[in-house]
This record gives structure tokens, sequence and C-alpha cells, in this order.
């Protein structure tokens, strides 16, 4: 029924499927802090069996919505925090930059990170993680699989053993 | 705007301000009787279906999957506030800066500018008034009496709701009578036994499934109208391509142009209607073309005023001549006091712990109802009339977030579920006071060139009473249920977000106290009427626009037939 009505309708350009090239250039960030941000959501929400953050969108995702929903703190929050995450990657790593790091060493160093006591990092690792969790169960992989979206349920059903279905 | 366009091409038996809900129904009405009518829009058009950009589209397909940019919500702090506003819905509503007005106190005025106006956007709730309603304001001596009582307006009822399509149960109560039923929506596990707690406990007091405006079992009516049955997606204030829920631009305005009778001309602002001293009627209407500002009149024998209540005020209010310099029919000096609303202040939600082995599935757009139970058969409360909420209950998932990488995303991927939630608002009935006001502001004009309206309306002493108990019966009664972690919460919003303002244009037998007479007639001006929510003489706690719909359909019966009697 979806799609017999689909075709009738005028969507706008940016309602085409939203992928990460339609959020390329985003004034906020250089090249070096995209793919550092990259990296952190990626940390954050590897690829497994089933996709990770970078090949939903997560980190493209999290910028559009920093750059355009959120205000400036915000996004200096974000900027200064991947300036930081540089930094402190090459110094205590001896000149290695997060992402040349492997797994097992990025997943320390944002422990670490996370477990220190500068506030200001402790906000912006917050911020990237509730971003990338959001932008990975907003995603269409996660909604469609694991949440069973349906745009036409068609059935309301009040009462029905957790047992049972999905 | 020297030289009118003033030709034959411009004379229509009728005229209708609006194509909201109440203007729908005043196009569909006329055209039926065959009179040739002019539906004059502000907005612009919108069709069923090709109109709705969002209508089919899955939440990961919006730029910022329906979060709204900061740009949006700063430009547009007021209507922001309202709950259906998002990225899924902007283009349906009026922003802040295009359509300017003044707060005299704080009011969230909010608007849809388009064909279908706020039919497209509202909830749909449908509950008739009952005698209780119409005897309030006789009864409890405030506003004036209404001049009919709910035997005049029950066939009406029956009448649109059977084209609208309206589902429910038949609950018998005295307080909300039933209507013309489609199957009703399903109630969950929780709603069903709090029912059942405050039948057993409260011989007065009653839980049931809300009457909504919802395709449940569609009839051939319905068909014709193009309309299948809804999909339960509840995405509604985008449109719905099924025509699912009732809008003007799924039934009442395609039902009209079928007949071939109705021109609608969208972009059009109704500056004023034009009286005519010598005949002693309205003649016609002036309208402002919204692109490109020049003025144009428009000719009928009868004018329908369906602009929603605080446009409408205005549209009078600016109708000024030598008969009537303080606003068309107005020789009470009413028109645009006793202006009332909804009281949606007050909320209250708790969680449960029982049916723990119990989810729902799916998803319903529509929700329980408790009728008003405060004050009905007689005074017994330190305030005013009442209250009806509405209640629901929920079983939400819930995740582990702690900690990074694969394990974080195992738990995102297993969510385990919630508890139970309820949660109820209440929908309180305020009374309309002479000093509660909307007028021309003396200095501030629109972008048409046409004064802005200065509103204001306010919460009273009675309303914050009316919080108060809200809140001590619903903590008794969620008590009663055995609810744990009852939270209350006043969320001191300005009028306005309920968006059911009214009056201004009141009903009444007396034209000394009153606009309109009980055919929604102006008494002054006889072939104008007005059937929205500008003419309600009080405000009930029951959603308002099913009463506009039913007032409407009986205006225009009236009309028609005076108009052959030779009377219009
Ligand atoms: C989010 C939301 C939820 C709601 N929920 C409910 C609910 O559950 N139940 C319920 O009963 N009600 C509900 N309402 C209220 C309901 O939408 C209104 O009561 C109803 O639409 C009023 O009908 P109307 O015809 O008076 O006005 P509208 O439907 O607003 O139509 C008025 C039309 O007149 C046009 N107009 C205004 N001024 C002029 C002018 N000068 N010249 C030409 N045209 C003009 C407007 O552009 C508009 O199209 C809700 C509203 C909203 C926004
Ligand atoms: S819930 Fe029903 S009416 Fe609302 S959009 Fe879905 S199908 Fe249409």
């Amino acid at each position: 029924m979806a799609a017999a009505f689909g075709g009738l309708l005028s969507l706008p350009s940016w309602a085409q499927q939203w992928t990460p090239e339609t959020v390329a250039g985003s004034p906020l960030l250089s090249a070096l802090e995209e793919s550092t941000l990259a990296d952190l959501a990626e940390t954050i929400i590897p690829e497994t069996d089933i996709p990770g953050a970078k090949s939903l969108g997560v980190p493209a995702y999290i910028q559009k919505i920093v750059n355009d929903c959120m205000d400036t703190k915000a996004q200096e929050t974000l900027k200064n925090g991947l300036y930081t995450v540089s930094d402190l990657a090459q110094k205590s790593s001896g000149g290695k930059t997060f992402s040349g790091m492997d797994t097992n060493q990025r997943l320390n160093f944002l422990n670490q990170l996370n477990a220190g006591a500068d506030e200001e990092t402790k906000d912006f690792f917050k911020l990237v993680k509730s971003l990338t969790i959001r932008g990975f169960t907003t995603s269409e992989y996660f909604q469609t699989n694991i949440n069973h979206y349906q745009l036409v349920p068609g059935f309301y059903h009040g009462c029905v053993p957790v047992s049972t279905g999905k | 705007m020297t030289i009118l366009e003033s030709t034959a091409a411009n004379q229509y038996d009728a005229i209708v301000v609006g194509s909201g809900i109440s203007g729908g129904w005043a196009a569909k009405e006329l055209t039926k009787h065959g009179l040739r009518t002019l539906v004059l829009e502000r907005g612009r058009d919108v069709k069923h279906v090709t109109d709705y950009p969002t209508g089919m589209m899955s939440p990961w397909e919006f730029e910022h999957r329906t979060q709204l940019p900061l740009e949006i919500k700063e430009a547009n702090p007021i209507v922001s506030k309202c709950y259906a506003f998002y990225e899924g819905s902007t283009h349906f509503f009026v922003k802040d800066a295009e359509h300017p007005y003044v707060q005299e106190k704080p009011f969230d005025w909010i608007r849809g500018y388009q064909v279908g106006g706020k039919s497209l956007l509202w909830a749909r709730q449908t509950q008739r008034w009952s005698d209780f309603d119409f005897e309030g304001p006789a009864r409890d001596g405030f506003a004036v009496d209404w001049p009919i009582r709910y035997a005049d307006i029950a066939p009406w009822y029956s009448y649109v709701e059977k084209f609208a399509g309206i589902s429910g149960n038949k609950d018998g109560l005295p307080n909300l009578p039933d209507g013309e039923f489609q199957k009703p929506h399903e109630m969950n596990c929780v709603e069903d036994y709090f029912q059942k707690q405050i039948a057993s406990k409260y011989k007065d007091r009653n839980v049931i499934q809300g009457r909504c405006a919802h395709l449940t079992e569609p009839k051939d009516i319905h068909f014709q109208q193009g309309r299948a049955q809804c999909q339960h997606r509840t995405i509604c204030e985008r449109g719905c391509p099924f025509g699912g829920y009732f809008s003007s631009n799924a039934s009442t305005i395609p039902w009209a142009a079928k007949t071939g009778k109705m021109t609608l001309r969208p972009h059009s602002v109704v500056h004023s209607i034009i009286y005519d001293e010598k005949k002693g009627k309205a003649t016609g209407v002036r309208v402002i073309d919204a692109n490109t500002k020049k003025m144009t009149e428009y000719y009928a024998r009868i004018i329908f005023v369906n602009a929603a209540a605080l446009n409408t005020n205005l549209v009078l209010l600016n109708s000024t001549s030598n008969r009537f310099p303080n606003g068309l029919g107005n020789d009470s000096g009413v028109l645009g006091k006793y202006v009332a609303f909804h009281n949606y202040r007050a909320t209250i939600s708790a969680e449960y712990d029982g049916f723990l082995d119990m989810k729902t599935e799916g998803r319903r757009p529509n929700s329980p109802y408790i009728p008003r139970f405060r004050n009905v058969h007689k005074q017994e409360t330190n305030f005013l009339r009442g209250y009806a909420a509405g209640f629901n209950a929920g079983r939400g998932t819930y995740t582990n977030q702690d900690g990074i990488g694969a394990d974080l995303k195992k738990n995102l991927m297993n969510p385990s579920w919630g508890g139970w939630h309820v949660g109820s608002h209440m929908m309180g009935e305020t009374i309309p006071k002479e000093n509660s006001t909307v007028q021309l502001d003396p200095n501030k004009k629109d972008p048409f060139g046409i004064p802005q309206l200065a509103i204001n309306m306010f919460y009273d002493d009675n309303d914050e009473k009316m919080i108060k108990d809200f809140h001590e019966q619903f903590t008794e009664m969620y008590t009663a249920a055995g609810f744990k972690n009852i939270r209350t919460r006043d969320s001191k919003q300005a009028p306005g977000l309920d968006i059911h303002e009214m009056g201004g244009v009141r009903m009444g037998k007396d034209p000394k106290t009153s606009m309109l007479n009980k055919w929604n007639q102006l008494h002054a001006c006889k072939n104008v009427f007005v059937t929205d929510g500008a003419s309600m003489t009080s405000t009930s706690t029951q959603n308002p626009s099913l009463t506009y719909m039913a007032l409407t359909a009986r205006a225009v019966d009236y009309a028609v037939k005076e108009m052959k009697k030779q009377n219009l």
C-alpha cells in the first residue's frame, strides 16, 4: 500500500535517503578533526558482524546535528574536544594520532580520558558518545532490523505476552 | 486599490472565509444545496496526498532525523512550543515572524494558514458536548445563557460524525453523549486495569476510550470520498495519504469541489466584510491577494465567517462602517470580549509494576479519556465547572548504555522491557470574562496593512484551584489503582498552547449581550454567519472542533431555508 502512494509524492531533494555525502564539507570541522571524530564514533560502536558507526554514517550525523541543531557551546565542545584528543593521543602514544592507534589502544585511551579529571574533556566525550548512540539507533539499519520499524503497521495490540514475537 | 474589480464575475451565492475544519463544512453544505460558493483562504493550496511532502517518510529520511534545527527554533519561539511542531510538520504551521500579533498578556497563538487550516494538524479527539455544557453559564451564573441545548445540535452531531468517520465506544454516559461510532481503538492491559479500578471505586468517574476522527471501519460514504482505513501510522500531522483521519483536505473540500459549485481561492486574505447601509445587510468581502497585495471585492448573498476563533474576531472588528463603527454586528459592544480557552497546564505521571509479562505492539493514534466528574450535577467544589482528562499507559524498552565498544553495541542491540508508565493531562473549562479580550491594535499593522490582533487572555484563580484539584483527585485515583512514583507537574504554560481558543462573537438569546442568535447568525446583520470557535458562549471541557462542524452544518441548513423563503 505504501508503494502505491509513494509515487504520488514529490519529495524535496534532501528528503531522498540521507547519506554522508549530503553533509560533506561541513564548515565546522577540518579534515583531520573529521577523521578523528569518525574513528571515535567507530571505537564507541565498532563494526562487528553487523555494521558499525562508520558504515552507518554516524560521524556525518553527529556533525549535522551539532552544526544545525545545537548551540555554539556544543559546537565548541566538539571542536575543542577533537583538538584535545588529537593532542593527547600524540603525547601519550609517542607521536601516533588517535586514528593511528589500534582498537585496543583506542579503547584504553578513551577509557583513561573519561576517567580523568578534566570536566571539559568529559563533557566532550559524553556528547560524542550520546550522539553516536543516537545516530546508530536512529539509523535505517537499526530501525528496520532491530527496532522493526514499519511506516504502516496497521494495528495496535494492547496486551501481548512479552514472550512472543520480536 | 481604487479601481475595484467589481464585475459580475465576482458575484457568488455564498462566500466562506477560511477552509479549515469549520470552513470546509460550510463549503460542503452550501455547495450541496447548489449554491455557487467562493471559499477564500489566506494561505496556499494544499492538495490531498500530493501536497504532503513528508507524509510517506521514515524517520531516518529526514535531514535531522525529525529533530528541529536550532535556527528554526530560535526564529520561532512561539510555535516551537507546540508538541506537534517538528522537522516533519513545520510546513503546516504559521511561522512566528510571518504573521505578527500583540501579546498584551502571554499567549502562544498556534495557527495553520493553508487550505485545510489546522485540520491537518489536529489531534482528532471528537467528544460531543452535553447539556451539562450548554446549561453551564445559566446554572453557574457566568457569561450568558446559550441559546441552544443538546437536543438542538444532537442530530447535527450525528450528521457530521457519519460523514467524518468517528471511532469510539457507546459508553452510555449522560455527561458525554454517545455518537455514531465506528469500532473503538483497543485499550492496553494497564488502561483496561485502570478502567476497572476506577469503575469499582467511584460511581461517578469513568475511564473510556477516546472518540476520535479516524476511520477504523470505513463505510461507503468514506470510500466515496476516496478515503481508506486508518493504518495506525501516528504521523497524522504530516497529512495522511490514506485519508485515515478527517481533514478538510481529505474530506469536505474535495467533496465540495466535486459538485462543481465551489471556487477555491487560496492566497486570499480577507480584510473585512462590506456592509451596505441602504440594503441593511452585508454584500461581500474585501480581499487582499497575498502575493500581489492588490485588493478585490467579492459579493454574495450570504457570508460564512470561518477563519478560526481569533481571526474571525479580527475580521469582524476590522469590518467597520457608519452603521457599525465598532465592528460588524457589534451593537452590544461584546465583540472581542469573553474569549476563553482550555486549561491544559497540569499533568500527572506514575509507574505501575503489574503486567510485567505483557507488552503492546503497533501504534495507536488515540488514547483513553476521562470525562468531567467535578460539579457535573451540582456545584460541589470551591471552583466553578470542571475538567476532563486524557489518560494513557505504555511500556518502553530500556538499554544499558554503559561502556564503549563491542559490549555497548551488544547492549544497544538487545533492549529489555522497562516497566509500565502512565500519564494524564487535564483539559479544564475556563470561564469567559468580559475583560478577557481580543482587540485591534491601534498602531501596529500586519504585512497586509491590516491591524494586528492584540490578545489579552489569562488564567484566573478558578483555574489555579482546578489545577490543584486535578492533582489531588488524580493522585487519589492513581494511589487507589496502586500506581507508584506519582509525579505532578504544572507546566505554567501561557494560554494558547491548548489551541482551543473560543468566544468573542458569542451566541446568546439577547442582542444586547451577545453577537449571534441560536442559528449562529449575527443578530444585527442577518446574512452573516459565524460557526467556528468564535461563536462559543462557554468552553466546556471537551475538545471543540466536532461542535464547530455540527453548528456549521446546522447553520447552513437554516441559511438555505431562509434564502428560499426570501428572508436573506
Ligand atoms: C496540534 C493540534 C492539536 C489539536 N487537537 C485537537 C483535538 O484533538 N480535537 C479538537 O477538537 N481540536 C483540536 N485542535 C484544534 C482544531 O484544530 C481547531 O479547533 C480547528 O481546526 C478549528 O477549526 P476552524 O475552522 O475554526 O479553524 P482552522 O481549521 O484553523 O481554519 C481556519 C482557516 O481560516 C484561514 N484564515 C484565517 N484568517 C483568514 C482571513 N483573514 N482570510 C482568509 N482566510 C483566513 C486560515 O488560514 C485557516 O486555513 C488541535 C489543533 C492543533 C494545532
Ligand atoms: S494514524 Fe491513521 S490517520 Fe494518522 S497518518 Fe496514520 S493512517 Fe493516517
